[in-house]
């Protein structure tokens, strides 16, 4: 046999040997599609899938940004037992180690009862045993340091499932706008968590999951086959500050006068930025919470501050001046057969539409409505259209409560419909659509649009930024304005909220009483709204304001009585804050005995506001950011404060503002009870600092 | 047409190689969708250019080969085998950890990394040619030619081994068979065969014993759960999920729902990706017959060649593509347990193309060489013959008569 011959030989042994190889793929391959074809299809549909990986939420901020609402991880510890190249021998040698500082970490457990746990589930070979669940983001940073957990998913069989929890940091405040967004069949949107939630909620990512024979999900991979993109942050235009004051005050006047809900809204006069809105009803366990945004979705009959419509319609047409006389007799009149009556015991007899107005005679109010519309009340509810008041305000927030003013057309419509709608009934409104048109008197007849939201942002990058939306331009004459104001104030100076009244600064603004409707028993006596409806400065307006709050006990219902207080309390508290708004020469306090006490706080800031202010101050600290404070009779001695990373730093005396800037930066999770300066702390100064601890302040002032 | 003569040697192989190539584009660009979007944000163009761009080189590396004389390849082995060793020491030193195999290589001044193992099987390959090829006379010498062949297959194989079993298993084999289509004794293959076992079996002794952690538990778990069939069989049982999806006709380009599940959809299990898509006879049968079809032409340039060098460089290049396409399909179907072997022409990724090209460029230049020998050879016995009466049957006879002038020669 030739050389070649042989050589060839081979070739086709080989050759063939490949032929066989081939028929042994193709003969595979058609067994997997013929034979076992039922068992990988089902594989296929059942055993693994893409599961959503939902992306962090955006948070939500006040207008100075802080937090109103954010996202915490939480993490659930899992691991598989039987991951590709997790030995034997490394379980064995790390698993003492791991127990033991698993034992140390979470304090729940000795240690030997981790052991035992994870050498079970090593033994039962389980491909997703649960360590730990509910697992903060400081401790998952300590844990990926752990032996075995330091391997990863392939040597190690680490899984971390990372969950998300909504929470509010400071809890009740402004909740109910806040919103949230509740998943599922009976899901629901509330506030702006709903009306941004577009924005806020992100892209989600996905993972892919097989599912293990116990019928539970594990991942397959050590990462994201898509990541997720967070969402944007929301800030909005509430201050955070205000709207602590506002909530507490409304919480005070409402369980006063156990009245069963309430709210309060204060809005900047020249852009519509909602400062605070704060919504309070009382549960069936008869504690107030955030239940419901009455200030949004409640509409009701407002009442006398619907009067103000009435006053501007009779300017605006010209018919009525404001010394014009009109005579309200013994306080009573009757329209077909209702009867409508003034406050108060006597009659006034003959007064001029102003003092009509400032006293909210619905007397004199009906009457003079009757006389000049009489003829044609269709000019009047044009009028109260032209103004705006029978539409939505269009918030973004979703459940605003449509206002209702019927035409004269309306099969509803009746002989005293002219009269009681001059006086706040047979209309109903919001709490917030009333003070839009209130602030559109403040902000010289240009009413905007409330605004929540100033910006929506993405890792500190504004992505939108909202302006001031203007609804009408002009809703009345400039000589109507300059007449209706100087009633507006006259409210205040003299009339049904004297008590309001004080030598700081004017306030405008109107009082409202108004017997709630049922449904079934039509007015009954014992069931009322009392609401105030304002802005301040009167002379240069900055914020108006509304307060309501509904079946306040049956002794005092009065507007100014119930509601007026927390008016007061809000604007006293912004004129305090707002260096701008005190006039030169006003002087808070007392007499001078000594230099005044400050808060301690950051140095630069406490000492321009101490040169501001003229008082004198000492100090002969240099190095420190932060000082404490104490006050001498000459002046105000600022020292030391240690600030250092390693222990938690003495914030006593200072701000809620400047201690929770300071606790947050040195990573400290802090929880505030009350509002004014620090009173104690925990835990105290000195304690070694550990990020992510949660501090609890308690402040100078606290409820209950 | 006048870049047609660029295109040398056998056109049959040339069909298959653009057959290839375009079945790769199609199925890289499927199989690649997952992959676009959480390496290059969404790009699915990405690895599409980029394959295509690899099939350009991939097409412009063989035709450079192929124009080099094909003797030439014998001196250059020794060099090649020396550079492949270097390079697998370096790597087996300082690989990077891809995938914790320590088998690539980071090529200097670029991100581009490369499996010397690829190199070294070719560079090998070549060298056996050699050896073999310039020894048919002296086979029985020991010393002088079998120690030389056992010393390098050895050797490459050993530097392969820790990083990578199925490509220093697959060295092994394709080594084995050229040594015996290389007519190498009975005695001395056993010889081979049993230091093969007898290395092994002393490598995973040692890697035992010193507790090394990552490959080795690895290839244990794998092989264990291919045995048993039990546990964590994702890989593998997703590949058959594909398959059984495919069906016998084609579904059509795109189709694959695996390919988002599947690890490595566009190498390892690139093949299971194709049946998906193109069905059990177009995407099954047709592609394994393209790679028989390849080796069968191989044999064909055997058959011709008057150069026992050339016979055995272009066989077992070929087998060694052939056999790694096959272990790849292997796996893809279960036949197999599971490695990360690629397809070859196919697969995503430069360097496996690279390499590949370059033993088809050689191929195709034994087979230009052998087109040459036999067109002078016809010329000569045409011109030898011109007086008999046989011309007509030249065609016919020019082939026995060569193979007898081959045989002369040899002798």
């Amino acid at each position: 046999m030739s050389l070649k011959r042989n050589i060839l030989i081979r070739v086709s042994v080989v050759y063939l040997a490949m032929v066989v190889f081939a028929i042994a793929i193709l003969g595979k391959m058609f067994y997997v599609q013929l034979i076992e074809k039922d068992k990988w299809k089902e594989a296929g549909e059942n055993s693994i899938s893409y599961k959503t990986i939902e992306p962090n939420r955006g948070n939500i901020y006040s207008a100075e940004g802080r937090l109103l609402a954010v996202s915490v991880p939480y993490y659930e510890i899992r691991m598989d037992m039987r991951s590709e190249a997790f030995t034997r021998e490394v379980f064995d040698r790390n698993v003492d180690s791991l127990a033991i500082r698993l034992s140390r970490l979470f304090n729940d457990r000795h240690w030997t009862v981790y052991k035992r746990n994870l050498v079970k589930a090593r033994e039962k070979g389980d491909r997703y045993y649960l360590v730990k669940r509910h697992v903060s983001y400081s401790q998952l940073q300590e844990l990926r340091d752990f032996p075995i957990f330091r391997l990863g998913r392939y040597k190690g069989g680490t899984i971390f499932v990372q969950q998300n929890q909504r929470i509010l940091p400071h809890r009740e405040l402004a909740a109910r706008t806040i919103g949230y967004v509740m998943q599922g069949d009976y899901g629901s949107v509330v506030g702006i968590e709903g009306a941004y939630d577009e924005d806020l909620s992100g892209i989600q990512g996905y993972r892919l999951m097989q599912k293990i024979p116990d019928g539970n999900w594990m991942p397959v991979s050590d990462r994201n086959e898509v990541e997720p993109c967070d969402g944007f942050d929301v800030v909005t235009t509430i201050d955070i500050d205000l709207q602590d004051v506002a909530e507490n005050a409304l919480l005070t006047q409402l369980m006063k006068h156990e009245a069963d809900h309430g709210s309060v809204v204060v809005m900047e006069v020249k852009t519509g930025k909602v400062r605070a809105i704060a919504n309070l009803g009382m549960n069936e366990e008869g504690v107030y919470t955030e239940n419901f945004n009455y200030a949004i979705g409640e509409s009701t009959e407002p009442g006398s501050t619907f009067k103000l419509a009435s006053a501007l319609s009779l300017l605006e047409d010209g018919l009525v001046e404001p010394d014009d006389k009109v005579d309200v007799g013994d306080g009573y009149i009757v329209y077909g057969n209702h009867r409508l009556e003034d406050s108060g015991d006597e009659g006034l007899g003959v007064i001029t539409f102003q003092e009509a107005f400032e006293k909210s005679s619905n007397v004199g109010i009906s009457k003079l409505i009757v006389e000049n519309y009489e003829k044609r009340p269709s000019d009047f509810v044009d009028r109260l259209y032209r103004l705006g008041l029978n539409q939505k305000l269009g918030l973004e927030i979703k459940g605003e409560g449509a206002p209702d003013i019927k035409y004269t057309d309306s099969p509803l419509w009746s002989k005293i419909s002219l009269p009681m709608m001059s006086i706040g009934y047979e209309v109903r409104q919001t709490p917030l659509q009333v003070l839009t048109f209130y602030n559109a008197i403040a902000n010289n007849g240009e009413m905007v649009k409330p605004l929540f939201v100033e910006e929506v942002r993405y890792h500190g990058k504004v992505i939108r930024r909202y302006d001031k939306t203007v609804l009408n331009h002009k809703i009345c004459s400039q000589e109507t304005l300059e007449k209706i104001r100087p009633m507006l104030e006259g409210v205040v100076e003299r009339g049904s909220a004297k008590n309001l009244r004080n030598s700081y600064y004017p306030i405008a603004g109107k009082t409202g009483t108004s017997q709630i409707a049922d449904a079934n028993h039509g007015y009954t006596k014992g069931r009322y709204q009392a609401s105030f409806a304002g802005y301040f400065p009167s002379d240069d307006p900055r914020y108006s304001c509304i307060v309501v709050i509904s079946s306040p006990s049956q002794s005092v219902y009065y507007g100014n009585l119930v509601a007026g207080p927390i008016f007061r309390e809000i604007t006293d508290r912004i004129y305090i804050q707002d260096l701008n708004m005190q006039k030169p020469g006003t002087h808070f306090l007392a007499e001078n005995t000594g230099a005044p006490y400050s808060k301690s706080g950051y140095k630069r800031e406490l000492e321009s506001a101490l040169k501001y202010l003229d008082i004198p101050y000492t100090s002969n600290e240099h190095e420190s950011e932060w000082v404490k404070t104490m006050s001498t009779e000459e002046s105000v001695v600022l020292r030391r404060s240690d600030i250092s990373s390693l222990y938690v730093p003495d914030v006593k005396d200072m701000g809620a503002r400047d201690a929770v800037f300071l606790l947050e930066n040195l990573g400290l999770k802090t929880e505030i009870n009350g509002r004014g300066t620090v009173r104690s702390q925990h835990p105290p100064a000195g304690t070694i600092l550990r990020k992510g601890d949660r501090i609890t302040l308690k402040m100078s002032i606290t409820e209950g | 047409m006048n870049a047609l003569k660029y295109i040398r040697g056998d056109r049959v192989i040339w069909t298959v190689i653009i057959i290839l190539s375009v079945v790769s584009l199609l199925s890289v660009y499927s199989s690649t969708g997952s992959l676009a979007y959480t390496k290059v944000s969404g790009d699915t163009f990405y690895y599409l250019f980029r394959q295509f761009k690899y099939i350009i080189l991939g097409l412009t590396v063989i035709i450079l080969f192929q124009m080099i004389p094909y003797r030439i390849f014998s001196k250059l082995s020794i060099p090649f085998l020396l550079g492949a060793i270097v390079l697998l020491v370096i790597t087996l030193i300082k690989g990077q950890d891809i995938n914790e195999a320590n088998r690539w290589l980071a090529i200097p001044g670029t991100s581009n990394t490369f499996q010397p193992s690829e190199f070294a099987k070719f560079a090998l390959i070549m060298y056996l040619a050699r050896v073999l090829g310039n020894n048919q006379n002296n086979l029985q010498d020991f010393k002088g030619v079998f120690l030389k062949l056992i010393g390098a297959i050895s050797l490459v194989c050993i530097l392969i081994l820790p990083s990578n079993l199925s490509t220093a298993a697959i060295v092994f084999t394709v080594s084995f068979i050229l040594l015996f289509i290389g007519r190498i004794p009975t005695r001395y293959l056993a010889l081979f065969v049993g230091t093969g076992i007898a290395g092994l079996a002393l490598f995973l002794l040692l890697s035992t014993a010193m507790s090394r952690e990552g490959r080795i538990t690895t290839w244990k778990n794998r092989i264990e759960r291919y045995v048993t069939g039990k546990g964590d069989n994702f890989q593998a049982d997703q590949a058959k999920v594909a398959i059984v999806r495919g069906g016998i006709l084609p579904n059509g380009p795109g189709t694959s729902t695996q390919r988002m599940l599947l690890p490595h959809p566009y190498s390892d299990f690139i093949f299971a990706i194709i049946i998906e898509e193109y069905g059990s006879i177009i995407g099954g049968l047709l592609l394994i017959f393209m790679y028989l079809w390849l080796l069968f032409r191989t044999g064909l340039i055997v058959r011709r060649t008057k150069s026992t060098f050339g016979a055995f460089l272009a066989f077992g290049l070929s087998l060694g593509l052939v056999f790694q396409a096959f272990v790849n399909m292997g796996v893809a179907v279960g036949l197999l347990p599971v490695t990360g072997q690629t397809l070859p022409l196919v697969s995503m990724g430069g360097s496996s193309m690279l390499f590949t090209s370059m033993a088809l460029g050689m191929i195709l230049s034994i087979s230009w060489g052998v087109e040459k020998e036999m067109a002078a050879q016809a010329d000569d016995e045409a011109a030898e013959k011109e007086n008999s009466e046989q011309v007509a049957a030249e065609q016919v006879a020019g082939q026995d008569l060569m193979e007898e002038s081959v045989h002369e020669g040899d002798k």
